[in-house]
């Protein structure tokens, strides 16, 4: 008795520092993604969702640019379409608008390698909870790739959740509530005809008194399946009225069903969907990047890139910020690094040799950047068959513009975890 | 009185079948039909779950996914094949023509338990965006023309296709609501469309959606009746699935200890 209450306590002590565990971690699971999923095919900046606090019905907004990069790797399928969605936990909230580029996108887009998309997404709190929100990037064949993320806390409100739509004849209605419970007194009318029909045939009562199942079998099997012995009562008369009646009152729903629903919907359309190709932001081309190989240390969670960049542009610029899949660092202050996305996915960076490139000139740089979130998200390849990194190096020059360039390099680890197994 | 007329051998055998289906059991007479009947239900309900999932899929799921072109066709293949197996099985072996609704109704609290639990308290989706389907009316057509006909072969071609054109007329009804025209995000589009935007499924992106994606957009616009003419089609090739499980997969090993005549 004894070593069974220590076993029940062992087991309940393990459930609870698992779930505990799972979660102080990051709710979606991002983190199993290969990281050459997120850092060699996209990367997300400038991501922003707020306000972080809100009640049931009121916005959250996440705005933000997405960048297929030209490493997209050639072990996926090339990308060509893609869905920007946020990704919460199930309808948590409720998206109410959506912008890529700045043209309304109701479905999915074309993209293509070096398409850069600023995206804005309004959605309403739903369901009360504390919830990560991040936006999506889903390529078809890929899968869903995700930006960085942030909490964000929905209290309940005294009203209901409502998401008002507006009909082509003017109408309004709660998209939560439309159909009312007709489909389900429908489903249940239909249902319950097919309950009787069941009773009818299994169950003794008046209509068949000596009504029973599974003792037929001594019969029907010394006939064939055409033959419902009629003459002694295998199936009967009754049985045909009763299953044609039953049939007929069936039939007389359908038709009243539709006449009802032609009067009452005459107007309906085909379900519709949008794909566009977002038109592309003018960019403006400052420089090149030669990666020289980069170096991580696992004990220390720091990442070293070696690398030299080429002003090609009129005015001299400064190394501003590298993005990797969903993590910023940031060469600045504490401000500029936390304006620069949500507070898990940005980090400093230390820029060693000089971080300002005059124009025409070359400059030998590296960068230094420290994140527990590098090895928490799995962004770099430790045990993988792609020993590399990619990510976008942002340059701003002195008129205050911004440009990004993509830096693709080899990485070595300056140790690869030892294997017994 | 005369003596009763002579009886021919068939009249007696018939007699005598008569006399077995009357025998009365000692022991578990009805019993077994109770517990047949309910304890079906859950592996009945399931197998038409899997079924419709593997075959149809998201098509069910979703309102903004029940679209014109494929939800008549692929349902219709999805939804006749286990259905045609318990008819095979009830019919041959009960002489009851109840195989398509008793599935019907075995699916209908399933997927409704499974829809409200899993998806409506456990995912915070609303019920009427991923409402199911019913196959309940459309079985019993089919059951209907099972006892009418009492042949599986004018059932699977008569039958099958009014069961999948009933299956998508009596869904089309509920459906009805969320195809009216709504003003959003600056485009026409349905209440539906507006479902599968508003109600966040991080998984399914839109592009998963095939809507109209066929090449049946020749017909005057109409894809509709194209596809529930061929989904029509489909059901008969689906019955003829539900027969070979019904008669090799689930019934043949029981053939093997049971005396056949
Ligand atoms: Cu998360």
């Amino acid at each position: 008795m004894r070593t069974r209450l220590w076993k029940w306590f062992l087991i309940f002590a393990f459930a609870v520092s698992a779930t505990s565990y799972a979660r102080s971690a990051f709710a979606h699971g991002e983190a199993a993604d290969e990281p050459f999923l997120k850092n060699l095919t996209v990367a997300f900046y400038d991501v922003h969702i707020s306000p972080t606090n809100i009640k049931v019905g009121e916005p959250v907004t996440i705005t933000g640019s997405v960048k297929v990069l030209p490493t997209w790797p050639f072990t996926l399928d090339p990308p060509v379409t893609a869905y920007v969605n946020p990704v919460v936990p199930g309808p948590v909230f409720a998206l109410r608008d959506r912008t890529v580029n700045g043209v309304p996108a109701i479905g999915s887009i074309a993209i293509d390698r070096n398409g850069i998309y600023n995206f804005k997404m309004v959605m309403l709190g739903r369901v009360p909870g504390r919830w990560h929100v991040h936006p999506g990037f889903a390529v078809d064949g890929t899968g869903t790739l995700i930006g960085p993320g942030q909490w964000v806390d929905v209290e309940p409100s005294a009203t209901p959740f409502k998401y008002e739509i507006t009909l082509l004849d003017g109408k309004t209605l709660d998209l939560e509530h439309v159909g009312g419970s007709g489909v389900w007194w429908w489903s249940f009318a239909g249902f319950l005809i097919g309950v009787v029909w069941m009773f009818y045939w299994t169950v003794p009562g008046p209509w068949r008194p000596d009504r029973r199942t599974v003792h037929n079998l001594a019969v029907t099997a010394q006939l064939p399946t055409w033959d419902q012995g009629r003459d002694f009562g295998l199936v009967t008369e009754g049985d045909h009225k009763w299953s044609t009646f039953i049939a007929a009152v069936t039939l007389a729903m359908l038709v009243i069903g539709w006449l009802y629903m032609v009067s009452q919907y005459p107007l309906r359309i085909k379900q519709q969907t949008d794909r566009f190709t977002p038109p592309q932001p003018e960019v403006t081309e400052m420089g090149q990047v030669k990666a020289l190989g980069s170096v991580y240390n696992p004990d220390t969670h720091t990442l070293t890139i070696n690398l030299e960049v080429k002003n090609t542009g009129a005015n001299p610029f400064t190394i501003k910020q590298f993005t990797m899949g969903m993590m910023s660092f940031v060469n600045g202050d504490k401000e500029a690094v936390e304006k620069s996305g949500p507070p898990d996915f940005v980090a400093p960076m230390q820029v060693q040799g000089n971080a300002t490139v005059a124009p025409g000139q070359t400059e030998k740089v590296t960068l230094k950047m420290s994140s527990e979130m590098l090895d928490e998200e799995r962004l770099i390849p430790l045990n993988d068959p792609q020993e590399i990194i990619a990510g976008l190096l942002f340059v701003q020059d002195t008129s205050g513009k911004t440009s990004s360039i993509t830096l693709r390099s080899t990485l070595q680890p300056t140790e690869f975890a030892k294997k017994y197994f | 009185m005369a003596a009763a007329a002579p009886v021919s051998l068939a009249e007696q055998r018939r007699a005598e079948l008569g006399r077995l289906l009357r025998k009365k059991y000692k022991y578990l007479d009805r019993t077994w039909d109770a517990v047949f009947w309910i304890t079906a239900i859950f592996i009945v309900g399931a197998a038409a779950d899997i079924t419709k999932l593997l075959f149809a899929g998201d098509w069910d799921f979703w309102t903004d996914w029940k679209d014109p072109e494929w939800w008549p066709m692929v349902t219709a293949f999805a939804v006749v094949i286990i259905p045609s197996a318990l008819q095979y099985i009830q019919w041959t072996a009960w002489r009851f023509p109840t195989g398509a609704t008793y599935t019907s109704v075995c699916l209908f609290a399933c997927t409704w338990i499974g829809r409200y639990f899993q998806w409506h308290v456990a995912e915070y989706y609303p019920l009427n965006f991923i409402w199911p389907i019913s196959t309940v009316g459309a079985g019993i057509f089919m059951d209907w023309i099972l006892l009418k006909t009492g042949s599986y072969i004018i059932t699977s071609l008569v039958g099958a296709p009014i069961f999948g054109i009933t299956v998508w007329a009596f869904n089309y009804i509920p459906l009805a609501p969320f195809l009216q025209p709504v003003q959003f995000m600056n485009h026409i589009v349905t209440v539906a469309d507006v479902q599968g935007i508003a109600y966040i499924r991080s998984q399914t992106p839109e592009y998963l959606r095939h809507i109209e994606r066929g090449t049946l957009r020749s017909f005057l616009g109409e894809a509709q009746y194209v596809s529930l003419a061929f989904g029509s089609t489909l059901a008969i090739a689906g019955y003829w699935v539900g027969q070979f499980i019904g008669r090799y997969l689930s019934v043949w090993p029981i053939g093997k200890y049971i005396k056949n005549y």
